[in-house]
């Protein structure tokens, strides 16, 4: 009886725990909403793996390296190019070499003065700039005074877009001790590195030292929130002050909601359909003409996006970037003439089941989608993609892989399409279409005639003869299709609204929170 | 029971050996050359193949995968975990920060669990043929049936978005750790109701429990004394191994409340094919597994005499 009794009483006790829980927890959200002070708390995807320039920030890392962090040369918010820490550069041959002047009383934030050793040392062999295919021709940097760095390379290249790049800033040599381990992250950017809890916050403070425009809030928190519909709600509770990376799905809703203010601005993203030119059915350029004529992008952005985001009809550069072409002359879908195309090629529907075939072939097709920071965005796109295709008799089989296995696939040559986005489109330079020429692993297509072009215009540094080569570069790309673009992607950025000073960037990687101050009614 | 007890952990030496090696060779025989992703991961999308090959030479990959996984248990043997490929992170510390958070949430969600369960399932093989009985049954069906990731979004709506009452996302006090451990709790009681009532209506069909009414005893004791306790084994069989399945984390249900537990680095760790901290984490949630088991085996003892450990 004894024991009975003990059981019963224990499920009680429990009951009870939860109410008083309860009860406890409501006081203390209450109490909690109202210590905010002039901080900003900021709910991103990921954690910051890595404070160090040997490693590439991944994930949202950027987000927060872009407050600690400077650039030798910065972009503006509408991607044009102007100094950051060098205040100005030269090229005394043409590209090969490039000279930059620092900036002088600029400090680190331990208190050391950014110098050209500091620079040196940021794009030392440690750095993953060197370890990447981006900046291989760059042969060496060297201090040419305390205030003055020269970079050689091995080919004339626009070295100031490159160094725009966010994953490449200067650090301080402090980072590191006597035996190179790495310590804390120093630099010159607005805002101080304080604290890091693992998966949950990282805390940065004001760099009251700051040789720019002092920030007007004392703190940033960055709160580490993986499931995008949580961020949205952690924003609408006022847990969280901003957003990053929504999903389109919630901006309407978001935007008509009182007290939050959605940012949306034309980013440097674009998603494309890759073609494998060298093997299959797409090896028949008319096969992938009529992939494009077939696809609606249009209505992809209306329906699957919720309109948002540009139709790119191909168009491999966003309208925003320096040197996109606005001549080109893009595909207005149009299904009967790609049922013509295909028709005229060989390929009709002999055996009635819907699907075309030629020489006994059906036209069934492989699309690979990647599992991870796009996904849902692309399974979407995919979906919308197979149903404009089997309207013109093409059977379209869609996979979802990992990214590990999508390169095992990549390196074999065993797909038909592949669904990307522009992972290589940093800021307005446009080293985008190497992704086409032949020796890139992520190429799928081999064009002598590309390769040369895309060469060219990599390796030219005068303004005019560049973009002439670029606009080349975009008409080829739509004339020959190694890939059908498809959307160039907004960036969305929620704030609520007695955040105010915002500024949304073009450039996607950098989160700019100059002159952004709270103003709460108490 | 001593001796018992050293022959299991004995034995779970040998389980841990099993699994680390089973995960290591499916690790290298999933598609896609490890070095290649890490790379990527390291130094992003634009490498060279050089770097490609630098990273396959430093990491050892181009050693046997025997060769790779006595390394990697030598290394274990000394009680150095290694470093994670990806990040240069101690794997060892990036597993305990994120163990509190995973044990913590196991635990609350199997203790409201069995707090849902058990009653639920008592009074739904006792009123089986009634309209609370079968109110019971419904509910745990739906709960079977809801998924948790919907459930956890739903609840946020609820509680944080809704009412106020408590945060939507992280870890901290109590008030954090409600939401994601009714989401895991809720799921996990439906399934347990069901075994709890099937598991009472067995014992009450005995032929003892006849005998007891018969004695004139009231149907409190008979239910809760008499019954309950046999009816108990085969839930404490499987509330172990719910609780083991929890401490190897729940990817779902961390994601979704920013709860830094270990499933979602043991995920995403797969994903990076980061294979120091995979197999880490796999040792880890293997050495708790056994353990859990150990302890409901052990449990059992207690519970039914005649089960004695020689």
């Amino acid at each position: 009886m004894a024991n009975n009794k003990k059981r019963i009483n224990l499920n009680a006790l429990i009951t009870c725990v939860f109410i008083v829980a309860f009860l406890l927890i409501s006081g203390c959200v209450e109490s909690k909403e109202e210590a905010t002070t002039n901080e900003l708390t900021i709910g991103i995807s990921t954690d910051v793996n890595n404070w160090y320039l040997s490693q590439f920030p991944d994930g949202d890392g950027r987000f927060v390296w872009s407050q600690i962090y400077e650039t030798l040369v910065r972009l503006d918010t509408d991607l044009n190019i102007e100094p950051g820490l060098a205040e100005s550069w030269e090229t005394p041959d043409g590209g090969k070499t490039w000279i930059f002047h620092l900036r002088e009383k600029v400090y680190f934030h331990d208190g050391t003065p950014l110098n050209a050793d500091a620079v040196v040392f940021s794009y030392s062999n440690e750095s993953c700039v060197k370890k990447m295919g981006t900046l291989r021709a760059l042969n060496s940097v060297e201090a040419v005074n305390d205030t003055t760095v020269k970079f050689i390379l091995a080919k004339p290249m626009s070295l100031p877009f490159y160094l725009t790049h966010v994953a490449w800033p200067v650090m301080s040599p402090s980072c590191v001790d006597g035996s190179g381990n790495f310590i804390s992250p120093i630099g010159t950017g607005p805002f101080k590195f304080e604290k890091q809890v693992t998966d949950q916050e990282i805390v940065l403070v004001r760099n009251d030292n700051y040789w720019g425009e002092k920030p007007a809030i004392d703190s940033v928190i960055f709160k580490v929130i993986p499931e995008a519909t949580t961020r949205v709600m952690a924003l609408e509770t006022k847990e969280i002050d901003m957003a990053i990376k929504l999903p389109e799905y919630d901006v309407s809703r978001l935007e008509e909601e009182d007290g939050i203010e959605v940012y949306r601005k034309l980013s440097t993203f674009t998603d494309f359909l890759q073609f494998n030119c060298n093997n299959g059915v797409f090896e028949d350029k008319e096969v992938r003409t009529a992939v494009a004529y077939a696809i609606d992008t249009e209505e992809m952005v209306d329906t699957v996006l919720e309109g948002i985001g540009v139709a790119a009809k191909g168009r491999a550069f966003s309208p925003i970037m320096m040197y996109s072409n606005p001549d080109l002359k893009l595909y207005e879908s149009d299904i009967d003439k790609a049922k013509q195309i295909l028709a005229q090629d060989g390929w009709s529907d002999s055996d009635n089941d819907g699907v075309l075939d030629k020489d006994g072939n059906p036209l069934t097709i492989t699309l690979i989608v990647g599992k991870g920071e796009w996904a849902s965005r692309h399974i979407s796109i995919a979906e919308a993609i197979q149903g404009s295709l089997q309207e013109i008799g093409m059977n379209v089989d869609i996979q979802v892989l990992e990214s590990a296995a999508i390169t095992s696939l990549e390196n074999k040559g065993d797909f038909d399409m592949l669904l990307r986005t522009g992972y290589f489109v940093w800021g307005p330079y446009p080293r985008h279409f190497l992704v086409h020429q032949s020796t890139s692993p992520y190429s799928h297509y081999n064009n002598s005639e590309y390769d040369a072009l895309a060469n060219a215009a990599d390796s030219t540094v005068d303004a005019a003869e560049q973009q002439e080569l670029y606009y080349q570069l975009q008409e080829m790309v739509l004339e020959e299709l190694p890939a059908f673009y498809l959307v160039h992607e907004e960036k969305i950025i929620a704030t609520n609204s007695y955040v105010k000073g915002y500024e949304i960037t073009a450039e996607d990687p950098w989160l700019n929170l100059n002159g952004i101050y709270i103003e709460k009614e108490q | 029971m001593l001796k018992y007890i050293s022959k299991r952990i004995f034995l779970v030496l040998f389980v841990l050996l099993g699994v680390t090696i089973i995960t290591f060779c499916t690790m290298h025989f999933a598609p896609g050359d490890p070095e290649e992703v890490i790379a990527i991961a390291r130094y992003g999308e634009d490498l060279t193949q050089e770097q490609i090959e630098w990273v396959k030479v430093t990491e050892g990959f181009d050693a046997p995968i025997y060769a790779q996984y006595l390394k990697w248990l030598n290394h274990v043997l000394h009680l150095d975990l290694g470093q994670s490929l990806v990040t240069s992170e101690n794997v060892l510390k990036e597993i305990t920060t994120r163990f509190p958070a995973t044990m913590i949430l196991a635990f609350s969600s199997l203790i409201i669990s069995l707090t849902i369960a058990i009653p639920a399932g008592i009074i739904s093989a006792i009123k089986k043929n009634t309209i609370i009985g079968q109110f019971f049954m419904t509910g745990s069906l739906i709960g079977v049936s809801i998924p948790n990731f919907w459930l956890g979004l739903l609840l946020i709506w609820l509680f944080a978005l809704t009412l106020h009452l408590l945060p939507s996302y992280g870890y901290g006090g109590l008030s954090h750790l409600i939401l994601p451990a009714l989401t895991l709790g809720t799921s996990m009681a439906a399934i347990t109701t069901r075994l709890t009532r099937s598991s009472m209506l067995d014992v009450l069909s005995q032929e003892y429990i006849v005998a007891a009414k018969a004695k004139g005893l009231d149907n409190r004791t008979i239910i809760l004394k008499h019954a309950l306790k046999n009816a108990m084994l085969p839930i404490i069989t499987f509330a172990g191994m719910q609780l083991g399945f929890l401490l190897g984390g729940s990817v779902i249900v961390e994601t979704i409340f920013a709860w830094p537990g270990i499933g979602k680095l043991l995920v995403d760790s797969i994903y990076a094919r980061d294979f120091s901290m995979v197999q880490g984490c796999v040792l880890v949630i293997g050495v708790t597994f056994a353990l859990t088991n150990l302890a409901v085996d052990i449990t059992y003892a207690f519970l039914d005499p005649r089960i004695r450990y020689e």
